[in-house]
């Protein structure tokens, strides 16, 4: 593993130096851009202080044209205190008289306001006659000054401050966006450095750790292998040809004393023997010729699959934090369906399509080719994206969003299968990590980015990036070896029977670890994140790029911690207990809501979610092969993990439509704190029934 | 330079690129949004002086359909701001009741402007067309009823005009900031990667005397250290055997 560390110590110090770089470029880019907001924005601000300006005076002339005395008007705060409200910009609002004395006077007076209204220039204003309004800074603030006069009788001259601080209050909120882009960045940097050169380094320095290990046994076959043209390559040639020149004195040696030992006779003959014993020792001690053609190149083959998965899977994970707020864009009324539950049903079908199509798509994506299977997949994913992009109303996003779901089944199973085809027990573990590092890695970057873009070009212009996304993808999948990898000593992989899906279902056990754990898991998954989320946050008033960010917390959390408590659920053999911990923080989660629907508090939920997810989700599977062993004996691994992962990608179809019904009931917070309730209680009942003599770990597991 | 490096260099400038290019991207829109819903509101200020105007006249029991001096006011309201082109107002069928441009009265609004104002929840409404803008408010009555629809039509110039400046503005800071790290980063990366290249060109220089049969290297400090000693006592062990196997011919008589 000496190469695996070497190279990530090497990956994270390349990685702060690029993100050290991005961080100043990204601060030049905010301050230029500030300079740009401040320049451009405040003269715009200053035009919309004189007509909001305009309209204030034209009360307080309508007042005095009633002959109401100028310096007695009553409700002129208020009215000020009415234009702050809609007008969160301006700071300061007064009406002074002609001599620069304040009469009416409302909000924060900024340092040196007096001064300015008896300023000669500024008390010339109140003389003025027309529509004109002059502007200054004063203090922290920008004061927009307009003559109020009654057919050219001066009264006085009102005064709109605008706080100078605006700016950096609308470039915060940009400021939010840059710290997502820079996370996004430190990830995008790490599944670069791996696709560009990691990958090719990685198998490298690997090839010739195997080279050395070979070498150290004895073993110097000869490989006849194409190298890269880099250092790596250079040293593994040069390698070779060390090898090759050995096995050419070898050749010859063993050529000579064969010839010598053909025509010797008598005490040449004996002569010989010391030679002939000396290559037999040879013979036991090393190994020469030509070394067994092994499978090229697979570790370097198995890496090409992270980058098409991550590019596929990014296009999907793009739309999370947009989907149920378009949806309700196209809204169609649906008799008999709650508008709620109607815009769940995208989604729904979406897991749906998923969950059942999986377990038989991987047996046709073996007949038919991984390669060919993701390409298959991904056109018509990257049709689907384009159609979603350009959908007329619900039901034909109905249409194009199967042809998404289908095209993700598609993709997802043939590159498990890719990894399945080209691991094997040794590094089967590694392989499923690269696996799940690109999908982890896309759950990250995809809603928080997705948000922005929607927010700032648009839902449909969003699923056109996803569709391009997609398209990206079938570029690299174009790229993946086209010969397959067939392991003739395993059996075809295929979906499971009904019976079997009949008995597992009505299995204690089983369902014990499917019913509650695994599905409310998945429930509260995409019911919380892909659904009620997204709406919620759009509903008190925030943006797509905000539900983004929130699930980017989510995602974050199960980067950070799922390797953690894997480990650590495998260390401690308590597997089940990590898996009601899990369950337990997921269903307090929603619960917090009950004290305050305040955005910290969102916040909090799907952090908690985040944690219990990413507690509970590696041991979950790992349970099944612990105390499942008899059914496993019974229906076969297959089967057994077949219907599990079924039942379990059921529950995220599930998710979204418990959800809406939660909504039509309760509203919002109502659904997250009983969809959590429910996933609480199940939690416990797990706690609960994992509790007996035979569910004490089991001495072997294997998965 | 190294082909490793090179990779590196270009992984650097793809991420400095994409974040970069994303910094740009949203504080150009930020700067749209911004200046956009501050004309917006700029011209709803004006509807809203329409409104209480509407409204006062409702209260007093006028018909909507009936109010005599509503051209007169959208005009002057129209005239009080330079940037608005035409005030309309409509019916939930979208037919023109009143407007500032007498031709356009019994017309239909497009059918966006009435499907935007349902869709609203508040009662201010907006519609972006490619040249003009439209910013409404939905005109109720003291029953909370709509009764009709204001919509002040306003150029686009303004925001594109504004959005224009400040996209070129951050556009040249970015290309700039882009340069900038296209020339520190592969210095910063040559420094950070000075040990993996001394490592392999260690790796490299053991490999290319793999076949002496000297002492041992002296250790370079590298990471590959032990690897390289196997490689060549490995070596130097199969070369000592077939050394012997050659000695033991050697030594036989012709």
């Amino acid at each position: 593993m000496l190469e695996k560390n070497y190279l990530w110590r090497i990956y994270w110090r390349l990685a702060g130096v690029i993100m050290v770089c991005v961080v100043i470029a990204l601060a030049a880019v905010s301050y230029f851009s500030h300079r740009v907001f401040d320049r451009e924005l405040v003269p715009e601000t200053e035009q919309k202080a004189a007509t909001v300006g305009a309209s204030v005076r034209a009360l307080v002339l309508k007042a005095t044209s009633y002959g109401i005395d100028f310096a007695n008007l009553y409700g002129v705060e208020q009215t000020f205190a009415e234009v702050f409200e809609e007008n969160p910009e301006f700071a300061y609002m007064a009406i002074t008289n002609t001599d620069g004395n304040v009469l009416f006077a409302r909000g924060t007076e900024p340092i040196g306001a007096r001064t300015h209204f008896r300023n000669p220039v500024v008390l010339q204003i109140a003389h003025e006659t027309g529509e004109m309004s002059k502007a200054a800074r004063v203090g922290q603030q920008y004061i927009v000054s307009m003559p109020i006069n009654d057919d050219g009788k001066p009264l006085g001259v009102l005064h709109v401050g605008i706080d100078a601080a605006f700016v950096d209050h609308v470039l915060l909120e940009v400021l939010l966006d840059v710290v997502v882009v820079l996370v996004v960045s430190l990830f995008f940097t790490l599944e670069l450095l791996n696709f560009m050169a990691g990958a090719r380094l990685a198998s490298g320095l690997g090839e010739f750790a195997r080279q050395v290990d070979r070498m150290k046994s004895g073993d110097f076959t000869a490989t006849a292998r194409m190298r890269a043209n880099d250092e790596i390559g250079r040293l593994l040639r040069r390698i070779d040809s060390a090898i090759d020149h050995l096995n050419v004195r070898y050749e010859f040696l063993v050529g000579e004393l064969q010839d010598k030992m053909r025509s010797a006779v008598g005490e040449r003959r004996e002569a010989l023997k010391p030679a002939a014993a000396a290559l037999e020792q040879i013979g036991k001690r090393f190994r020469f010729g030509s070394a067994a053609q092994s499978a090229d190149g697979d570790e370097m083959n198995l890496n090409r699959i992270r980058a098409p998965l991550f590019a596929f899977i990014l296009a999907e994970e793009l739309t999370r934090s947009y989907l149920p707020t378009y949806v309700n864009q196209l809204l169609v009324a649906i008799p008999g369906i709650s508008p709620q539950v109607v815009i769940g049903l995208p989604i729904m079908l979406f897991m749906l399509i998923v969950a059942i199509g999986q377990p038989y798509l991987g047996s046709w994506s073996e007949r038919v080719g991984r390669r060919k299977a993701m390409l298959w997949g991904a056109v018509l994913a990257t049709i689907g994206f384009a159609g979603t992009a350009f959908a007329f109303n619900l039901y034909d996003l109905l249409l194009w969003r199967s042809m998404c779901a289908l095209g993700y089944a598609m993709v997802f199973v043939a590159a498990q299968g890719y990894v399945l085809d080209r691991t094997g027990q040794q590094n089967r573990a590694q392989g499923f990590a690269l696996f799940i590092g690109a999908i982890m890695v896309a759950t990250v970057c995809g809603p928080s980015i997705g948000g922005i873009l929607a927010d700032n070009i648009g839902f449909r212009a969003s699923f056109g990036v996803s569709a391009l996304m997609a398209l990206a993808s079938i570029l690299a999948i174009t790229r993946l070896p086209a010969t397959e990898v067939i392991v003739p000593a395993t059996k075809p992989a295929r979906g499971p029977r009904m019976r079997e899906i009949m008995a597992l279902i009505v299995n204690r056990r089983f369902m014990t670890l499917t019913g509650l754990a695994a599905m409310p898991a998945k429930i509260i998954l995409t019911g919380v994140c892909f659904y009620l989320v997204p709406l919620y946050i759009v509903s008190i008033g925030n943006t797509s790029a905000m539900a983004g960010r929130m699930l980017m917390v989510y995602a974050v959390m199960m980067v950070l911690i799922v390797p953690l408590s894997a480990s650590l659920s495998d260390a401690t053999m308590r597997r089940d207990r990590y898996v009601s911990i899990g369950l337990i923080i997921s269903g307090l989660s929603g619960l917090l809501l009950l004290l305050s629907d305040s955005f910290l508090v969102l916040f909090g939920v799907v952090f908690l979610l985040g944690l219990g997810q990413a507690l509970s989700i590696a041991a979950q599977s790992a349970l099944v092969a612990e105390h499942c062993q008899e059914e496993i004996r019974i229906y076969g691994h297959d089967a057994v993990y077949g219907v599990y992962r079924m039942l379990e990608r059921l529950g995220n179809a599930l998710g979204p439509l418990i959800a809406s019904l939660l909504v039509i009931l309760w509203g919002y917070q109502g659904a997250f704190v009983a969809l959590s309730a429910l996933v609480l209680f199940c939690g416990i009942a797990f706690t609960i029934a994992t509790q007996g003599t035979d569910w004490q770990p089991a001495p072997h597991v294997t998965q | 330079m190294g082909t490793i490096r090179v990779r590196f260099i270009v992984v650097a400038l793809v991420v400095s690129f994409f974040a970069v290019g994303m910094a740009a991207f949203l504080n150009y829109f930020k700067y749209k949004s911004t200046i956009g819903g501050i004309v917006k509101s700029r011209v709803l200020v004006i509807g809203r002086n329409i409104e209480n105007s509407v409204q006062a006249s409702l209260q007093v029991g006028m018909q909507f359909m009936e109010l005599g001096t509503m051209n007169a006011l959208l005009s002057r309201e129209r005239a009080s701001d330079r940037l608005i082109r035409g005030i309309d107002v409509f019916d939930h069928t979208g037919q023109i009741i009143y407007s500032t441009d007498r031709a356009r009265v019994g017309e239909k609004v497009p059918v966006e402007w009435t499907e935007a104002a349902a869709r609203s929840k508040t009662t201010e409404w907006g519609q972006e067309g490619s040249d003009e803008f439209v910013a409404g408010i939905s005109l109720k009555n003291n029953f909370d009823l709509t009764v009709g629809y204001l919509a002040l039509r306003y150029g686009a110039e303004e925001v594109d005009r504004a959005a224009k400046i400040a996209g070129r503005e951050i556009l040249l800071a970015s290309i700039m900031s882009f340069i900038g790290i296209a020339l520190v980063a592969p210095l910063a990366l040559i420094v950070v990667i000075r040990r993996f290249e001394r490592d392999l060109r260690a790796l490299e220089s053991a490999a290319s005397h793999l076949e002496d049969r000297t002492e041992p290297a002296l250790p370079t400090g590298s990471a590959f250290d032990s690897a390289i000693g196997n490689l060549r006592s490995s070596l130097r062990d199969a070369n000592v055997s077939l050394d012997d196997l050659r000695a033991k011919l050697d030594s036989v008589p012709p």
